[in-house]
């Protein structure tokens, strides 16, 4: 039996590669994705590893100064360093930078940097830093660098005296920025990755690093991040680590350096699993739809094979020997792409791995991915078992062929029997309960949260979609019935090619789905994006009055002068802004009748600056010289409402009201000014805070659309000034990459379902041309071009994609506003956008890749001679 | 080579006697080298219009592969062949799409019909496939059509539904649909049974003798032969005789001639001789 499913695999060959094509395809995005896996663990273990140097012992949790000197005064102990929980603000002219701060240490065993240029320090004052992070500066050895961190001092409140602090639950502590001016000794370079996430780390001093971990700390005990050590060989790092472990605290754990690096990966890469697993659930739906694709090319075999399958029966064959002959076709062509696949996957990302390496020399990548057992048998299980389940409903369509079908003439393969009433009525069950609990999900979200509803939602969302795919049998013939109609007035290639799109439901129904299923994911995700952004954007309007914010930052002093001279017209020069309007600012008190004072913060701007500046300037009730404009929430605080009356004037540095000016009487206006804002006129201002600063610009961007760009070359321009870029623009621009990021990302993923989709139509075109082989003969015969033959075909393809890319796109948008409104309903009001632009791609797409796919099948139908057509098989 | 004329047969509705299909020192070869086999071997033949005629032999003889060079279906080794004054030997695929579409009706043995397709559809698609709308006339020589088929009530009807018979009767009205100058029928008679297909080729002889058509018949059958005003009879790839006004006998008879002959002589003997042998 066996040679005769190998003999019958050798006659079907073509049919079966491409069927293997979208198994391999499955097969080698699981296999990518397990290897990238691998490759992440890698490299984190790399990192952590590196970063102990070459320690013997490494001391973390809880690590004390007690616990320090214990390990220092532990016989066996050669060197310890300590890894402080630093980081340092550094400032050089007008160049920021951040870095984490490691210590020097006299063991160069401990040491996971190298030196390139000076020294290591070895007194305060002095400081080593990364060679990145110094070009960034403009630093050279022996420059001076100015440093700030957070100093914490107990609160000097008369609820919290100093001394008692430490005994209060829940300590008062004032904090403040710590300036100091160190010498730049050396350089360093971070060769292993052992401080990637700052591009390597500053050093210090032992005791000046200890100095700012003891500021940081304030008035607690330093907790150190980690201890690493080395250890004399005559104990030995075994005996060292039991001793340590039972001398330390259990807070405190004493591992080796290969240890460590396992347990700080183990607790690191727990986002990284949850990654991988989203990015294996889109390779189920690949291989889902990889299933599709095959199953719908057994049927067509076995089909194909009737006349073998019934001439084996009356030769003696029984039932299950057809069923085991179809499985095991099933299985090797599993076995076989699944391998193909498996390879394809590591080359892929060995090639990637390769690139990246040459292209990106800092990303401290491995130059070979890791293979691991389950990264290799894992995507052959899976591939072959999918497989194996695609062949299980042709297996049985096998065992149902008689012995006399061998007897009768072979017929053409006649319309495909009406799907049965349970399967409508399973499918109607599944798409009706599903949509109820999804409309559910999103009635709920308001109330019962997010989280809650969003698990509602997706079950609801799964239930409908498996409803919908379940019944695709029954209504996607219809409609690309009705599709055929309209298309079919074009010509009579058309008519044909929408004639044989109905002449087997069950496959066009499949093929579709295939297709269906990626391109509905696809939109759910566009859509529910553009909606999540048009949602956010609505929320953002209402909390932001301006697009952009540019305020001076404190100087060191803690005064807010104004801002530098140059800010206002190179942010106006940057493409994309429209008006750029100075605002000054001066805290006040304001007075109003029957209550005390409360202090404001006071914006001080002309009308029509306002009306230009404000994205919503024309609902800004009037500002003038007598009126204090008033946002609902301040309005609220100061309990005063439109019409009444309040004094204000400026106060001094210590809140008290300032006694060169007199107070000024003004007309309280509220109005729908978002966000907390109290405005008036420059006029007012001078009156009420005379010499007020102008420490803020506002600006306002031509379209909201172009903030992911505009705002950049804004931070841009702005680089080398003392300043803070904000606004609704910026949130804008930041949760606009993210959604964009992720978006192309999930995209991305589905569009590999959808490549096999595409396969999958190309192949039932070609089976469709291989079954209608005299058909096509014939109408070669009595007339049809080989051009009219192509077009038949290419129409025959843009209508299977074309109808399954629309009912996609439709099923997506409800899918993904559905999504949306479940997800944000607690946020506020729901805006549900299209996004046209991404679904015209689609539709091109898809048709495009319609007509693609019946290339080849057409070329093959044309070159079909007319004389099959007489031929008598 | 002795080429043979037969005299044409008179009917009462054509008056037309032209030559339409002819083959001069047609060839067919496939293979080459001593593997090489002569399908069709140096052909002179003429068909007349207005006639229905029958070319038979036995299988192996080369009547169909003649038949498909006659109709452009498929390219001859040397020789050429003509439709009215279009040598078809010479014409590329484009202008043989044309020709078949325009020109050339098919019978087939196994029907062919396109299986979604109503009966009417499949009768009117080549006039469709040559992208012209139907006039007033094309329908009333449709209605005519259908009428001597007797396919009126089961025009919307899709093959699946129909009997053999019935199936080629559309084969045959689509055949006939484009008003083409000849006919090409495959064994049409091939998948019936004897009932059907005597009707059928009652269906062909009225085509010919009351809507004027021309109809060349590939056939093995001596009694589908007998139906025809002219049978020629193939051996070997050339023409080994011509019976007018055959009767099953007399084309039986002409058969048993040719196989006696090959017995006794040899196939390349038979040719010549033939001819004269079956000549009444």
């Amino acid at each position: 039996m066996l040679r005769l499913t190998l003999a019958q695999m050798r006659r079907s060959i073509g049919r079966l590669v491409s069927a293997g094509i979208a198994i391999a395809i499955g097969t080698a995005f699981v296999a990518a994705t397990l290897l990238v896996g691998n490759v992440i663990t890698r490299t984190t273990y790399d990192a952590f590893a590196a970063s102990y140097a070459h320690a013997d012992l490494v001391v973390t949790g809880a690590v004390s100064p007690e616990v320090v000197s214990a390990v220092r005064s532990t016989v066996g102990v050669t060197a310890v360093s300590v890894r402080p929980q630093l980081g340092l603000q550094l400032s050089a002219g007008s160049h920021r930078a951040y870095v984490l701060v490691t210590e020097a240490t006299s063991e160069p065993r401990l040491e996971p940097q190298t030196l390139i240029a000076g020294a290591f320090p070895s007194a305060p004052g002095e400081i080593a830093l990364p060679r990145t992070t110094a070009e960034r500066l403009g630093l050279q050895v022996g420059n001076q660098v100015d440093t700030g961190h957070a100093v914490g001092t107990p609160s000097a409140g008369p609820a919290t005296p100093a001394g008692t602090a430490a005994s209060t639950p829940a300590p008062t502590v004032d904090w403040a920025e710590k300036h100091d001016r160190l010498t730049v000794v050396g350089l360093v370079d971070d060769p292993a990755g052992a401080f990637a996430s700052s591009d390597g780390a500053a050093v210090l001093s032992p005791a000046q690093a200890e100095r700012f971990a003891q500021d940081q700390a304030g008035p607690s005990p330093v907790i150190d991040d980690s201890l690493i050590l080395t250890v004399d060989p005559s104990p030995g790092t075994a005996a060292v680590q039991h001793e340590l472990t039972s001398l330390l605290p259990r807070e405190v754990d004493v591992r080796t350096r290969d240890q460590q690096a396992q347990a700080s990966v183990a607790s690191a890469t727990g986002d990284t699993q949850s990654i991988l697993i989203v990015v294996l659930g889109f390779a189920a739906v690949a291989l889902i739809v990889a299933a599709l694709v095959i199953s719908n090319t057994f049927q067509v075999i076995v089909a194909q094979r009737t006349r073998t399958l019934a001439l084996l029966r009356c030769v003696g064959a029984d039932k299950g020997q057809l069923r085991r002959s179809v499985l095991t076709e099933a299985a090797l062509l599993g076995l076989a792409a699944s391998a193909v696949g498996l390879l394809t996957g590591i080359t892929v990302v060995q090639l990637t791995l390769q690139v990246l390496q040459r292209t990106n020399a800092d990303a401290h990548l491995p130059s070979s991915a890791p293979l691991s057992v389950v990264a290799l048998v894992l995507p052959v299980v899976i591939g072959t078992v999918v497989t194996l389940l695609a062949g299980l409903a042709p297996s049985r369509a096998a065992t149902r062929v008689a012995p006399l079908a061998a007897l009768r003439p072979s017929e053409a393969p006649t319309l495909a029997a009406r799907p049965g009433r349970a399967r409508l009525l399973v499918a109607g069950a599944l798409t009706v309960g599903g949509a109820v609990v999804l409309v559910l999900a999103v009635a709920l979200s308001a109330r019962v949260g997010s989280l809650a509803a969003l698990g509602l939602g997706v079950l609801g969302g799964a239930v409908s979609f498996i409803g919908v795919l379940v019944g695709a049998v029954l209504w996607i013939p219809r409609v690309v019935g009705v599709a055929g109609g309209l298309a079919g007035r074009m010509g009579t290639s058309a008519r044909l090619a929408a004639a044989n799109t109905v002449r087997n439901p069950r496959r066009t129904a499949a093929t579709s789905t295939a297709l269906l299923i990626g391109v509905t994911l696809v939109t759910m995700m566009s859509a529910g994006a553009v909606s999540a952004r048009a949602t956010l954007d609505g929320k953002l309007d209402s909390t932001y009055p301006v697009d952009v914010a540019v305020r001076a930052v404190q100087g060191a002093d803690g005064s807010a002068g104004g801002l530098p001279p140059g800010v206002a017209p190179t942010v106006a020069h940057v493409d994309g802004v429209r008006t750029v309007v100075p605002v000054t600012e001066a805290t006040v008190l304001v007075t109003s009748t029957g209550t005390g004072g409360s202090t404001e913060t006071l914006h001080g701007i002309s009308a029509p600056d306002l009306v230009a500046v404000l994205r919503d300037g024309a609902s800004i009730a009037p500002l003038d010289d007598r009126t204090l404009v008033l946002s609902p929430p301040v309005a609220k605080s100061l309990t005063v409402r439109t019409g009444d009356t309040v004094t204000v004037v400026g106060t001094d540095a210590g809140g008290a009201a300032r006694p060169d000016v007199s107070p000024v009487r003004l007309t309280v206006v509220v109005t729908r000014l978002p966000g907390h804002e109290a405005l008036v006129t420059p006029t007012t201002m001078r009156a009420v805070a005379p010499g007020a600063p102008s420490p803020l610009l506002w600006a306002r961007l031509t379209s909201t659309d172009s903030a992911p760009d505009v705002v950049p070359a804004i931070q841009d321009a702005l680089t080398d000034q003392s300043v803070s870029v904000t606004g609704g623009a910026v949130e804008r621009a930041s949760y606009q990459r993210v959604i964009d990021t992720l978006l192309a990302v999930v995209v991305g993923l589905l569009g590999v379902a959808v490549v096999i989709a595409l396969v999958g139509v190309a192949n039932t075109l070609s089976l469709s041309v291989i079954e209608r082989r005299r058909e096509s003969a014939t109408l070669r015969a009595i007339g049809l071009a080989r051009g009219q033959l192509r077009v038949m075909l290419a129409i025959e393809g843009m209508l299977i994609a074309g109808v399954a890319a629309v009912l996609g796109i439709g099923l997506g948008l409800v899918y993904g506003w559905a999504g949306a409104a479940t997800m944000l309903g607690s946020m506020g009001p729901i805006h549900l956008a299209v996004p046209w632009r991404d679904l015209g791609l689609v539709v091109l797409v898809a048709l495009v890749a319609g007509f693609v796919a019946s290339v080849l099948p057409g070329r093959a139908a044309a070159r079909t001679s007319p004389v099959a057509a007489l031929a008598v098989d | 080579m002795d080429t043979t004329v037969y005299q044409p047969f008179a009917t009462p509705t054509s008056a037309r006697r032209t030559e339409t299909v002819r083959a001069r020192a047609l060839s067919k070869v496939y293979g080459n080298g001593a593997a090489a086999v002569r399908a069709v071997d140096a052909v002179d033949v003429t068909f007349t219009a207005g006639a229905f005629t029958a070319i038979m032999g036995p299988s192996g003889s080369g009547k169909s592969t003649l038949m498909h060079l006659l109709a452009g279906l498929d390219t001859a080794t040397s020789g050429q062949a003509f439709l009215g004054d279009t040598e078809i030997t010479s014409l590329g695929d484009r202008e043989l799409t044309q020709l078949r579409r325009d020109r050339i009706g098919f019978v087939f043995q196994s029907f062919n019909l396109l299986p979604m397709f109503t009966a009417e559809q499949n009768i009117m698609l080549p006039l469709e496939l040559a992208g012209s709308r139907p006039d007033t006339d094309a329908l009333a020589w449709k209605d005519l059509l259908v009428s001597t088929l007797a396919l009126g009530d089961r025009l919307q009807h899709r093959p699946s539904e129909l009997s053999g018979g019935q199936q080629q009767r559309v084969a045959i009205a689509r055949a006939l649909i484009a008003r083409p100058d000849v006919v090409f029928a495959d064994e049409p008679t091939g998948n019936l049974d004897s009932r059907s297909g005597a009707e059928v080729l009652s269906f062909l002889r009225r085509s010919v003798r009351e809507l004027g058509r021309t109809i060349i018949m590939v056939t093995h059958d001596p009694a589908a032969a007998a139906y025809a005003d002219r049978v020629v009879l193939i051996a070997d790839g050339r023409i080994a005789g011509d019976i007018a006004d055959p009767t099953p006998e007399s084309v039986l008879a002409g058969l048993d001639a040719l196989r006696s002959l090959e017995l006794a002589s040899g196939p390349h003997a038979s040719a010549t001789t033939s001819a004269t042998a079956v000549r009444d």
